[in-house]
C-alpha cells in the first residue's frame, strides 16, 4: 500500500490502456493542427471576414448537420448528464424528451430565412443581421454587449470545463504526472497560481494553447471540420457503449428491475481510523475507497464510499469528518460483499461515528467574544447550540481559534435533529472551560437523507425522481415542461446555433441536416439515459464522485471485454464535445469585437489587411483571457453555463423571430423586446438572492424556470412595444421581404 | 428555383402594394409547421409521463417495454421515433428548396460608408454657407 493508492485505486485510463488516454489525445491535437493547417489555405483566396467567421456560407450537409449538432452538445452531454442519470434514474428520459424536435426546431424555425436575410445584406455575424435588418446601429451595439457579456461568462466555464475533463482521461498516465510535478516547481511561488493545483493548470494550458490556436489559425473551417471529427467520435463513442452496458447488465429488462429495489443514498461524515499511525507521512485516503462498518445485532453491514479525499496526517492513525455516501439498497449491499464482486473493501480502515439517518451534515462558523493571546482548540465532538427555536451541532472534526482571531470559518458539524439523537450518549460534549461564550452563523447544512424519495424503493424508475436537496422531486411537472422549452426554444435562440444557420450553402442542405441531426441525436441522447441507468447497477456508489461517471463506465465496459485501449476513444467523446462548443464560443466574441464593434462602429474603411492582423489578434487574446479566467474561475460555473444559454434565448429570440417573419416589425419594439426578455430574466435570480439566498437558485415564478418568463416577457413586450411605435420604413420592408426580380 | 411570390400586400406603409418573397413565405409557413410539431410533442410527452410515470411505483408493480418503464416507453421513445417520422417528412416532403439568393458580402459596409460619406458631404456643405 502507497500513500496515495490505498486499497483500492480508482481504476484509471492508463492502467486500462497502455496511455491510451494519452494517445488518443495527442492523434487529436495532431488531427485538429492538420485542419487549422488546411482551412487557413482556404483563407487565401476568399473574401477574408466571410471566411474567417462563416466559412464564405459554403457548407455542405455533412458540415453543416455535424458542426451544428457537436455545438449544441457541450461537454455537459457527456459529463452532467450521464451523472444526472445515474443520480435520478429513468425520468432523465422526460428530462431530455423534447430532444425529439430539438433539429426540427432550432434549425427549421429560424434556418432558412436568417440565411436568406444575411444573404441580402451581407451580415457575417448576429449582430449583423439585425444592424441590417432594422438599419439601426444602436440594436447592433446592444446585441453585441449582451453577446460579449453572456459569452465571456460561458467561455471561462467551458474552459474549466474542458480542462477538468483532460485532467480524467489523462489520469495515471506517467509522463503527464511528471510534467505536473515540474510545473508545480515552475510556478511555486508565484501569487496568481498559488494554490491552484498542477494536474488542473497543466490540463488548462494544454487544451486552452491546443483550442486557441486552431481557432486563432484556421477560423471558421478549421472550428466546423474539427467539430465534424469531434461529431463523429461522439455517435462512435455511444454505439460502442450501449450494446455493451447493456451486455454487462445482462440485459436492459433485468436492470431495470435491479433500479426498481434501489432506495436512495445517504450522504455524511465518519471518522477513518488507521490500524497503525501513519509514520511515514500523511496517509491519503483516496475518493472513492470502499468502507464498512459492522453494527453490533445487525445481520447486515453499513457500507460506505468516501466522497473526497481526505488525509491521515503523519503521527495520527484517524481522519475526522470524510465525506461519504452510504448504499441503503440491502441487495446492492450483499452485492458489493460477495466475493466475485469487484470492490475491494478497505481492510486496514475502521470506521468510527457514522452519522445517523436523522442527522444534518454541513459546515458553519464560530465565534468567540473577544481574541486571545493563545490559540483555542474546540475537540472533535463538541456540543454547540444555536438559536430560537435551538438548533444543536456537533463538531465532526477538531477546529483552531487562532490567538489575537475571534473565528473559525468552514467547522464540519453534524446538526442532531431527533430527540433520541439530542439525548443520547453520543449527543456531544459540553464546551470545554475557557470556550465559553462561543457563538454560530454562517450555518449551511442539509440532510443526510435525500429531501425527496429517501428509503422509497422505485424512485429511480418513475417520476419526478429522486433528489438530494429538494423536497418536490429532481423534475417536477413545472420543471418537465420549462426544459420542453429550455432545449428546444431556447436552443433556437442560441446566437451560436443562428451563426450556423447563416452558413450553409443552400435550402436544400438545410433540409437533408435536419434529418441528419434528428437521426444523430437519436442515436446519442436515449442511448445516453440507457448506458448509464446500466451504470447504476454496474457500478455502484457512484454518486461519491458523479463526475468520473463517464470514464469509470467506459473503463469498466472495455476492461470487461479485455479491449482496454478502447477506453481512450471513448473518453475523448466528452472531450470532442467541450472542445467543439469552445472554438465555437471562442470565434463568436472575437468577431463581435473585430466585425461588430471595430469594423462596424470605429474604423468600416479598414483595410482587409488590417482585420485579418486584428482577427487572428483578438481570437488570441479573447482565449487567452478566458484561459487566464479559468485559472481561479469563479465557483458555481454549472449555473453560469445555466444562466449565460437562458439569458441568450430571452434576449434573441424574440427578437430575431419579429424581424424575420414579420414586416411590421421595427428596431424600437425589437430593443425593448430584447431588453425586457434580459431584465425578466435577470430579475427572476435577482429575486432569487432575496427569497433563496443565491443568486444561482432563482425564484421560480409558478415553479417555471426564468427561461419561461424571460421569453413571454420579451415576445410579449416585442409585439406590444412595435405596435406603439411608428412603422418600419417602406425601403427596408422591401429590401428583406420583397420578390426580388 | 424561383422566387415566386404568392401573396401580397402593404398594411403599413403608402404606395404600391409589396409582393412578398416565396422564400419569405414558404419560410414563416413551415415555421408554424414546426411550432405545432414541438407543441404536440409537450402535449403528448409531458401528460402522459407525468399520468402514467410519477408517483410511487412498487418494485413487482413496474410494467416494462423491451426493458424500458412503460410509461417512458409510450411517453417519449415510441414518439422520438413519431418525431424522426415527421421530420424525415418534413425535410424530404414538405419544406421547399428557396433560393436563398446571392451572398451580397461587405453590401452593409459599402452601405454604411457611403451613408458616412453623404453625411460628411453635407456637414461640409452646410459649413461652406
Amino acid at each position: 500500500m502507497n500513500h496515495f493508492g490505498l486499497t483500492f485505486p480508482g481504476p484509471h485510463l492508463a492502467a486500462a490502456g497502455s496511455n491510451a488516454a494519452l494517445v488518443t489525445f495527442l492523434l487529436y491535437t495532431l488531427a485538429v493542427f492538420g485542419i487549422a493547417a488546411l482551412s487557413n489555405q482556404l483563407m487565401k483566396s476568399k473574401s477574408f471576414l466571410s471566411e474567417y467567421f462563416l466559412g464564405s456560407r459554403s457548407l455542405g450537409v455533412w458540415a453543416f448537420a455535424l458542426t451544428f449538432a457537436a455545438t449544441s452538445a457541450s461537454g455537459g452531454s457527456f459529463t452532467g448528464f450521464p451523472s444526472k442519470v445515474y443520480m435520478h434514474g429513468w425520468v432523465l428520459g422526460l428530462w431530455i424528451g423534447s430532444y425529439v424536435v430539438v433539429p426540427i426546431c432550432a434549425m427549421g424555425l429560424l434556418g432558412k430565412r436568417i440565411n436568406q436575410v444575411a444573404r441580402i445584406s451581407g451580415s457575417i455575424t448576429v449582430p449583423d443581421v439585425l444592424r441590417d435588418r432594422f438599419h439601426s446601429a444602436a440594436f447592433g451595439l446592444i446585441a453585441v454587449c449582451l453577446i460579449v457579456f453572456f459569452m465571456s461568462f460561458n467561455l471561462v466555464a467551458q474552459f474549466k470545463s474542458g480542462s477538468l475533463i483532460l485532467k480524467m482521461l489523462l489520469e495515471g498516465v506517467q509522463a503527464y504526472e511528471d510534467a505536473a510535478v515540474a510545473l508545480h516547481g515552475m510556478t511555486a511561488g508565484i501569487g496568481f497560481l498559488e494554490g491552484v493545483d498542477a494536474q488542473y493548470l497543466l490540463c488548462l494550458l494544454t487544451f486552452g494553447v491546443a483550442v486557441i490556436i486552431y481557432t486563432t489559425y484556421g477560423g471558421f473551417h478549421a472550428v466546423v471540420w474539427t467539430d465534424v471529427m469531434q461529431g463523429v467520435v461522439m455517435v462512435i463513442g455511444v454505439l460502442i457503449m450501449l450494446p455493451l452496458a447493456i451486455s454487462a447488465v445482462g440485459g436492459l429488462e433485468p436492470a431495470t428491475r435491479e433500479m426498481a429495489k434501489m432506495t436512495t443514498p445517504r450522504n455524511g461524515f465518519l471518522t477513518v481510523v488507521r490500524d497503525a499511525p501513519a509514520d511515514d507521512g500523511d496517509v491519503a485516503i483516496p475518493q472513492g475507497t470502499w468502507l464498512r462498518y459492522d453494527v453490533e445485532g445487525q445481520e447486515r453491514p453499513r457500507v460506505f464510499r468516501v466522497s473526497k479525499l481526505a488525509v491521515i496526517k503523519q503521527g495520527e492513525s484517524h481522519a475526522d469528518a470524510v465525506p461519504v455516501v452510504e448504499i441503503t439498497t440491502p441487495e446492492e449491499i450483499d452485492r458489493i460483499l460477495a466475493s466475485d464482486s469487484r470492490i475491494e473493501i478497505a481492510s486496514d480502515l475502521n470506521v468510527q461515528d457514522p452519522f445517523h439517518e436523522t442527522d444534518y451534515y454541513g459546515t458553519l462558523t464560530i465565534t468567540a467574544p473577544s481574541a486571545t493571546a493563545d490559540d483555542r482548540v474546540i475537540p472533535k465532538g463538541t456540543r454547540l447550540d444555536d438559536g430560537e427555536p435551538k438548533r444543536t451541532f456537533l463538531t465532526a472534526e477538531s477546529a483552531r481559534i487562532d490567538a489575537d482571531k475571534t473565528s473559525v470559518a468552514n467547522v464540519s458539524v453534524v446538526e442532531l435533529k431527533s430527540e433520541a439523537r439530542l439525548s443520547g450518549k453520543r449527543a456531544g460534549e459540553r464546551l470545554p472551560s475557557g470556550l465559553e461564550g462561543l457563538s454560530v452563523d454562517k450555518v449551511k447544512t442539509r440532510s443526510c437523507a435525500y429531501q425527496s424519495g429517501a428509503n422509497q424503493r422505485g424512485v429511480y424508475v418513475s417520476g419526478p425522481g429522486p433528489s438530494p436537496t429538494k423536497s418536490d422531486g429532481f423534475l417536477p411537472l413545472s420543471l418537465a415542461v420549462s426544459f420542453f422549452f429550455m432545449w428546444a426554444i431556447s436552443g433556437a435562440g442560441q446566437p451560436s446555433s443562428m451563426v450556423r444557420l447563416m452558413a450553409f450553402n443552400n435550402s436544400q442542405t438545410l433540409r437533408r441536416s435536419i434529418f441528419t441531426v434528428a437521426i444523430y441525436y437519436s442515436m446519442i441522447y436515449f442511448p445516453l439515459v440507457i448506458i448509464f441507468c446500466c451504470a447504476r447497477v454496474l457500478l455502484p456508489g457512484m454518486e461519491a464522485e458523479p463526475d468520473s461517471i463517464m470514464p469509470r463506465m467506459a473503463i469498466f465496459l472495455t476492461d470487461n471485454i479485455g479491449m482496454g485501449w478502447l477506453a481512450g476513444f471513448l473518453v475523448a467523446a466528452p472531450f470532442a464535445a467541450v472542445m467543439s462548443t469552445v472554438d465555437s464560443f471562442l470565434l463568436m466574441i472575437s468577431s463581435a469585437l473585430v466585425r461588430d464593434i471595430y469594423q462596424r462602429n470605429i474604423n468600416p474603411e479598414v483595410q482587409e489587411k488590417t482585420i485579418k492582423r486584428l482577427s487572428y489578434l483578438f481570437t488570441l487574446l479573447v482565449g487567452t483571457a478566458a484561459m487566464l479566467g479559468a485559472v481561479n474561475p469563479p465557483q458555481f460555473l454549472q449555473d453560469i453555463i445555466v444562466y449565460t444559454g437562458s439569458g441568450l434565448a430571452a434576449c434573441f429570440l424574440a427578437p430575431m423571430v419579429f424581424g424575420l417573419y414579420w414586416p411590421r416589425a421595427n428596431a424600437q419594439g425589437c430593443i425593448a423586446g430584447m431588453l425586457a426578455g434580459f431584465g425578466a430574466h435577470l430579475s427572476m435570480y435577482v429575486a432569487g438572492m432575496f427569497v433563496n439566498n443565491s443568486f444561482f437558485s432563482p425564484y421560480r415564478l409558478l415553479d417555471f424556470d426564468p427561461i419561461i418568463v424571460g421569453l413571454f416577457v420579451s415576445f410579449a413586450t416585442t409585439y406590444v412595444a412595435t405596435r406603439l411605435t411608428p412603422p418600419p420604413s417602406r425601403e427596408l420592408v422591401v429590401k428583406y421581404f420583397s420578390k426580388k426580380s | 428555383m424561383s422566387t415566386t411570390t404568392t401573396e401580397s400586400s402593404n398594411p403599413f406603409d403608402e404606395g404600391e402594394p409589396i409582393e412578398y418573397d416565396s422564400g419569405f413565405l414558404n419560410s414563416r409557413r413551415e415555421a408554424v409547421i414546426i411550432f405545432c410539431v414541438w407543441l404536440a410533442a409537450l402535449l403528448w410527452a409531458v401528460p402522459y409521463c407525468y399520468l402514467n410515470g410519477y408517483g410511487t411505483v412498487a418494485p413487482g408493480e413496474l410494467k416494462t417495454t423491451w426493458g424500458i418503464p412503460t410509461w417512458l416507453f409510450w411517453g417519449i421513445l415510441a414518439p422520438w421515433i413519431v418525431a424522426d417520422v415527421v421530420t424525415t417528412w418534413f425535410c424530404f416532403f414538405y419544406m421547399k428548396d428557396d433560393d436563398l439568393g446571392e451572398a451580397h458580402e461587405g453590401a452593409d459596409i459599402a452601405e454604411e460608408i457611403a451613408e458616412m460619406h453623404a453625411t460628411d458631404a453635407d456637414a461640409r456643405q452646410e459649413g461652406g454657407r
